[in-house]
């Protein structure tokens, strides 16, 4: 049934033409390292196009410049060179100010750890964003209410972190990404620290909601079965683009054309996790 | 690499971590440092002080040595219990219990060496400025030279090192190794929803507002026993406030939906709960240090200001002498010419009289007033008196009337006075009504009050009663011829005459408080710095934990300001709650004290808790600043 609409959706994004894109990368490189040290270049004129709604996993072995990758595109991080655009807008020209603002209006993130602040319950935590954005409290009820119960986490809203499961957690996270309705999410490993029930319900959900709501969405994994779910899989080696692969009809193919890619990498055995089919 | 190696590296490749808790252990050395230099300073051992000052020194070392203590135990073990995963991990690897506490002491030692060691160089650079303060607060004229004995430095080092050793056996003895898993999960282990129990925060409240009544309604006697009792109420009042009663605050802001979901109120209350839940014993702590040391350098700065005025009430004439009986009446005519001679000698001018007395006796159904022996005064003498020293004209009495002379201060430990009393002077009996009035005489030196009759029933009195004679002379501008009211007093030999002056009371007075005032404001002050740096070293444990925290909401996307302005509000309520609640706690002490005086001591504690305030402020903004650069350092270098 999901894959059904996945293939579906993606032919008519095919057939849709000229599209906007949400986001641009033009270029991008990050060199780490110290004046006098040895400089270490984690990324080399990188280039990436988003459309709207579009569904897509980044991988590749472990020091490929994934992490890096994602950090320039989601502005936590600065490029050595070369330009970020999101929505038209090159951020990557903002100020520090202006790109926390830009974070929490256009942006929403799902991490491996969750990053849920403790000290909150799950549906303050799913809030957060709204209130960064100084919403009014009567809308905030509203699309909370809304949005845990397309994650079916309502009953939950009132639990601390520690009182739910980690996928429950990773859901939250979904909500607290998506409440906002940003243009955008980033997610890196969101699977990392699931287990395998917990990755495909993490994964349904996300792949469904963004669909839903037609947010683009990067995702950062090396669980292949987690990138099984996206629309189209870059693999980046060496921080370049070493080759990219489309979802055809089956994802049960995919996921296999994906194992193929990664072994293909090479040097990346200890990057495979068990099959959990 | 050996143990010990192991041990040092772990110090040594670890500064950041070890740092405040070195800098705590530091500060208690160079204080007591000082405080001993002064001790076996060979000036000051010589100098010829009163007993009190040296005994005054002794204390305040005591008092500082039992206070580092605690304040290096406290800190031992917030730091040897900030690293349990580490002790995880060496246990996963196999460390014994025996070896892990081999380890933490090894470890503690070389702190406690180091920080003995850089104590005292940094004791000895503050040694000579320290030598200035004392030698210009005791007034000694010259300046101590600089000088350290060997003996300082050895007890200074040995005690310490004893203190370093103790505490950190007695951390590592109390400290319960859980089983791997449970010190692994532990490190991140959820923190426990703040809970509050409403009992409690009402018992809470209800101990501290009944010690503030205690301390409303004291008066010189009762305070002596309601301290105890509201010490007893005021510390785990105080401690239950802030583990109870605070929480229950904040959890009643957090159901204000309207208020808790507005902008970043979600985020500073919430955090807030969690700190103030973590920090309560410490906050309560560092109220109580505080409000000990906002009282008692208030209580002393009042009393220092209101000496003059206390003088005034106890000894309200300049000059007196008294003498009792006919047969001593050669000596205080005597004693006066000589008195008179030295003022004349040293051009101090003065107004003069003399009065005779007579002891009365009262005579009264009620135990309380009978067989009170009273100094009785005739109204016209009392009124030439009053016109002498330039005192207030008495209010006229009537023929059947008498004025009963008393302290108010003690006026409810007077039994109350009756309406008419009977009073015996020799053979004679008189029934006269009573109307008292405040203390104006010196006659009270023999421990009796001065009671004014009409001069009709004095000339009956005086017939058979006992004699008394009293000299009263009026010094305008006392206060600048003390020395020689002093040679006035040494001029007095007999035995028989009292001498009694607001010269002489006013000088012993004010070299006692002096005294008291430097000990007690300098061990306020350490009270008082000890409490900021105990706050300053918990913000500097808890920088990682803030710091990741602050990370993940600057990913999505909280502005520095933002960060700022909660990093700011938050240490603010952590700062500045205990401060306002130890000014409270300190103002009902005030007030304790404004019952005893005569003097206000509103002006003295308000320069004080002033004087307090910039202290903590310029420390507040120095903290927050050196947190915020902390936190954007940490951050910067995480986001690279």
């Amino acid at each position: 049934m999901v894959e059904l609409a996945i293939s579906l959706y993606t032919k008519s994004c095919q057939q849709g033409g000229v599209e906007m894109h949400v986001l641009e990368a033009n270029n991008l490189s990050k060199t780490y390292g110290s004046k006098r040290g040895i400089s270490y270049e984690a990324l080399h004129q990188f280039n990436l196009a988003v459309k709207q709604g579009e569904f897509i996993g980044i991988m590749g072995p472990s020091g490929s410049g994934k992490t890096t990758l994602l950090n320039l595109l989601s502005t936590i991080d600065k490029p050595s060179s070369g330009q970020v655009i999101i929505n038209g807008k090159t951020v990557t020209s903002f100020s520090r100010h202006q790109l926390a603002k830009f974070r929490r209006k256009e942006m929403g993130f799902v991490f491996q750890d969750f990053n849920l602040l403790e000290t909150l319950t799950i549906g303050e935590n799913i809030l957060l964003p709204l209130t960064l954005n100084k919403i009014k409290v009567k809308d905030m009820t509203h699309k909370l209410l809304l949005i845990t119960k397309q994650l079916e986490i309502d009953d939950i809203i009132d639990k601390r972190i520690m009182e739910v499961s980690g996928g429950q957690m990773q859901r939250a996270a979904i909500a607290r990404a998506l409440i906002h309705n940003p243009s955008i999410i980033f997610a890196d490993e969101p699977t990392g620290n699931l287990d395998s029930k917990a990755s495909l319900q993490v994964m349904n959900t996300l792949s469904h909601l963004q669909k839903h709501y037609q947010t683009a969405t990067l995702v950062v994994t090396h669980d292949p079965f987690a990138a099984s779910f996206c629309q189209r899989v870059i693999f980046i080696k060496d921080g370049k683009l070493y080759n990219e692969i489309h979802q055809g009809d089956n994802r049960q193919s995919f996921f296999e054309d994906i194992l193929n890619m990664q072994s293909l990498l090479g040097g990346s055995i200890h990057d495979l996790q068990t099959v959990r089919f | 690499m050996t143990f010990r190696q192991f041990a040092f590296n772990n110090v040594k490749r670890n500064t950041r971590a070890y740092l405040s808790y070195f800098l705590s252990c530091m500060f208690a050395v160079i204080v007591f440092f000082m405080y001993t230099v002064v001790i076996f300073h060979p000036q000051i051992a010589t100098y010829d002080f009163m007993d009190a000052v040296k005994l005054g020194i002794i204390v305040s070392e005591i008092i500082i040595y039992l206070f580092s203590f605690l304040f290096v135990l406290y800190s031992t073990a917030a730091f040897i219990k900030s690293r349990k995963k580490e002790y995880g991990i060496l246990t996963t690897l196999g460390i014994s219990k025996l070896q892990l506490n081999r380890m933490l002491i090894l470890e503690n030692t070389i702190i406690g060496l180091v920080s003995i060691f850089a104590g005292i160089l940094v004791g000895t650079l503050f040694t000579k400025l320290f030598l200035m303060i004392f030698s210009f607060i005791l007034g000694t004229g010259e300046v101590f030279s600089f000088y350290l004995s060997w003996k300082a430095i050895a007890i200074t080092v040995v005690l310490f090192f004893i203190m370093f050793e103790v505490s950190s056996l007695l951390v590592v003895l109390t400290l319960r190794t859980k089983s791997i898993m449970e010190v692994f999960r532990g490190a991140q282990a959820p923190r426990k929803k703040p809970r509050f129990s409403w009992i409690l925060s009402i018992l809470a409240l209800a101990a501290v507002a009944y010690s503030y009544y205690l301390a409303y309604t004291s008066d010189i006697i009762s305070i002596t026993y309601r301290m105890f009792i509201i010490l007893a109420l005021i510390i785990p009042g105080t401690y239950f406030l802030f583990t109870q009663f605070s929480i229950a605050l904040t959890s009643f802001l957090k159901r204000r939906k309207s208020i808790f979901y507005k902008q970043l109120n979600l985020l500073i209350i919430s955090d807030l709960t969690y700190k103030l839940k973590d920090n309560a014993r410490l906050l309560s702590m560092v109220t109580i240090l505080s409000a000990v040391a906002f009282t008692s350098s208030g209580v002393l700065y009042g009393i220092f200001q209101s000496i003059e005025e206390e003088t005034e009430r106890f000894v309200p004439h300049d000059f007196s002498l008294i003498a009792e009986g006919e047969e001593n009446k050669q000596d205080f005519m005597e004693s006066i010419k000589r008195v008179e001679s030295v003022f004349h000698e040293t051009n101090t001018p003065f107004q003069s009289l003399k009065v005779p007395a007579v002891k009365a006796t009262s005579v009264s159904s009620s135990p309380d007033w009978d067989n009170v022996e009273l100094i009785a005064f005739s109204y016209s003498n009392y009124q030439k008196m009053m016109e002498v020293n330039d005192q207030e004209p008495p209010s006229p009495i009537k023929d059947d009337q008498a004025l009963l002379l008393t302290q108010p201060i003690l006026s409810s430990y007077i039994p109350k006075t009756p309406n008419k009393l009977r009073f015996n002077s020799g053979k004679n009996q008189t029934e006269l009504e009573i109307k008292t009035g405040e203390n104006t005489t010196n006659a009270t030196i023999l421990g009796n009050n001065a009671l004014i009759v009409p001069d009709a029933v004095f000339t009956k009195f005086k017939q058979s009663g006992k004699q008394f004679f009293y000299y009263t002379a009026h010094i305008p501008d006392w206060m600048h011829y003390t020395n020689e009211i002093k040679k006035a007093i040494s001029a007095v030999t007999a035995p028989s005459v009292f001498p009694d002056s607001k010269a002489d009371t006013y000088t012993k007075f004010k070299k006692t408080m002096s005294y008291l005032f430097f000990f007690g404001i300098f061990i306020s002050v350490l009270f008082f710095l000890a409490a900021g740096s105990i706050l300053y070293f918990r913000m500097y444990q808890g920088i990682d934990k803030d710091v990741a925290y602050y990370y993940s909401l600057y990913r999505m996307g909280l502005t520095d300001k933002e960060m700022r302005q909660i990093a700011t509000r938050q240490l603010a309520f952590l700062f500045f709650l205990p401060f306002l609640i130890a000014v409270i706690h300190a103002g009902f002490a005030y007030k304790a004290l404004q019952n005893m005086l005569v003097s206000s001591v509103f002006i003295p504690s308000v320069y004080i808790i002033s004087f307090y305030f910039i202290v903590h402020f310029i420390n507040f903004i120095f903290i927050r600043n050196f947190y915020l650069s902390k936190l954007k350092k940490t951050w910067r270098a995480s986001t690279l």
